[in-house]
């Protein structure tokens, strides 16, 4: 199984603070097009990926155990 | 006042050869706004020596709440904030070389400021003109920090053209319809949080304590007591077009340039952004609406009355904005809305 937390505004699209479902195998942009469907959120192409707190591309595989964090890079100064 | 820096100068890794350095620097700030105010206001009084403070908009009442240069007379003045900046930095430290230009951080403007600047502080509140400053950093080998910030969330990032990766390997494209803080709102401490970020790198990179220098991206959620640093060691793209092993810049090309075009005797300008936004009609209107602002639309588009002007936003990202002929005022109603 995975953990994966939502940060910032993707909070409040999911609905959860963080999800746990089984990603492993998957690479971060299928797990990305995945979450979005299951909890009906916008597109989280942009989002940036944190694996275990290293930053991750999108065709990194994910491994059993691993925690995903989605980080949405924000543009208000 | 002799003693002016004493008590920065007391701790260890700045000294005296520290102020030495940085007095003898000179610090970009794009833009004026919350982290702009708060930026400038510390490296002015940390004794820089040389600040530019570039901005296009003008002081307005809901800029009070957390953008601290300013006060209710320059609200009434309707002063531009780079000239309203100017003017408060110049009384909090005579010593310091200010300069305010009141403009678009376009990429030209970026080049021509790029001789002679030793770091540059992201204070925009938008990804084109972060992605330009990435580009404008990578090309003439100049620092940058990135920093912002959306309701009680923040983030920051040093980027070190040669070390670190940057903000091209991250993002890869411009992200599309961010929150910002004409919609998502904003609190005073999120600012704070990303200033102090933003202004202890730059202190850092300013007296060359480069080992000390932030290399994990750093973000914060102040009201949900999130905080997360994420290693980028291997976020670095070797075929990154802005600082991989063949470097093309592309956001200093005018293809990647939201176009602004003056509508002849309308009136109004018309924004198109470089690329199609795929724009979620119902949700901009949800949430103009919920700044107090009369909308109506069809599926097709959304139309706005914004005080003196008309804001028109059609589904590709394209918008028309009535009642003004002055490109950088559309331009910064635009990103104030669509980040």
């Amino acid at each position: 199984m995975n953990k994966i937390l939502f940060f910032a505004h993707l909070r409040d699209e999911a609905g959860e603070e963080s999800i746990s479902l089984d990603a492993e195998g998957k690479t971060v942009e299928e797990l990305k097009q995945m979450v979005a469907e299951q909890y009906q959120m916008k597109r989280l192409d942009s989002v940036m990926t944190a694996i275990n707190e290293e930053f991750a591309p999108g065709d990194e595989v994910i491994k059993a155990g691993d925690v995903i964090a989605f980080i949405p890079p924000v543009s208000g100064g | 006042m002799n003693d002016r820096y004493s008590r920065q100068t007391l701790f260890p890794p700045i000294g005296k050869p520290g102020q030495e350095k940085i007095s003898s620097k000179h610090v970009v700030m794009i833009g004026a706004g919350a982290l702009g105010s708060g930026n400038a206001e510390v490296l002015v009084r940390a004794g820089v020596g040389r600040l530019t403070i570039i901005d296009r908009d003008y002081v307005e009442g809901s800029n009070l709440q957390r953008q601290q240069l300013y006060t209710e007379e320059d609200v009434a003045e309707k002063l531009p904030k780079a000239a309203a900046a100017e003017k408060r930095l110049k009384a909090i430290n005579s010593e310091v070389e200010i300069r305010g230009i009141i403009g678009d951080a376009t990429p030209e403007v970026l080049a021509e400021l790029a001789e002679g600047t030793d770091l540059i502080i992201d204070s925009t509140d938008n990804f084109e003109t972060r992605m330009a400053i990435n580009d404008i950093a990578q090309k003439y080998k100049i620092p940058w920090i990135y920093g912002a910030c959306v309701a009680s969330f923040g983030m920051s990032f040093t980027i070190i053209p040669g070390e670190t990766p940057c903000l091209n390997c991250l993002l890869k494209t411009i992200p599309i319809q961010g929150l910002t803080c004409d919609t998502g709102g904003i609190i005073g401490p999120a600012v704070q949080m990303v200033i102090a970020h933003q202004t202890a790198e730059a202190l850092k990179v300013l007296v060359e304590d480069w080992e000390a220098v932030r290399t994990s991206f750093v973000s914060f959620d102040l009201w949900r007591n999130q905080y997360s640093s994420m290693k980028m060691s291997r976020a670095k793209d070797p075929h990154c077009l802005s600082c991989g092993d063949h470097p093309e810049y592309p956001y200093l090309n005018a293809d990647y340039r939201a176009k602004t075009t003056i509508l002849c005797g309308r009136d109004t300008v018309q924004i198109r952004p470089p690329h199609q936004r795929g724009v979620n009609l119902q949700e901009m209107a949800g949430r103009i609406k919920a700044l107090g602002y009369d909308v109506k639309g069809n599926p097709y588009l959304i139309s706005a009355e914004m005080g003196p002007n008309r804001f028109v936003l059609f589904q590709d990202g394209r918008a028309l904005i009535h009642g003004t002929k002055d490109t950088a005022q559309a331009k910064s109603l635009y990103n104030r809305l669509l980040g």
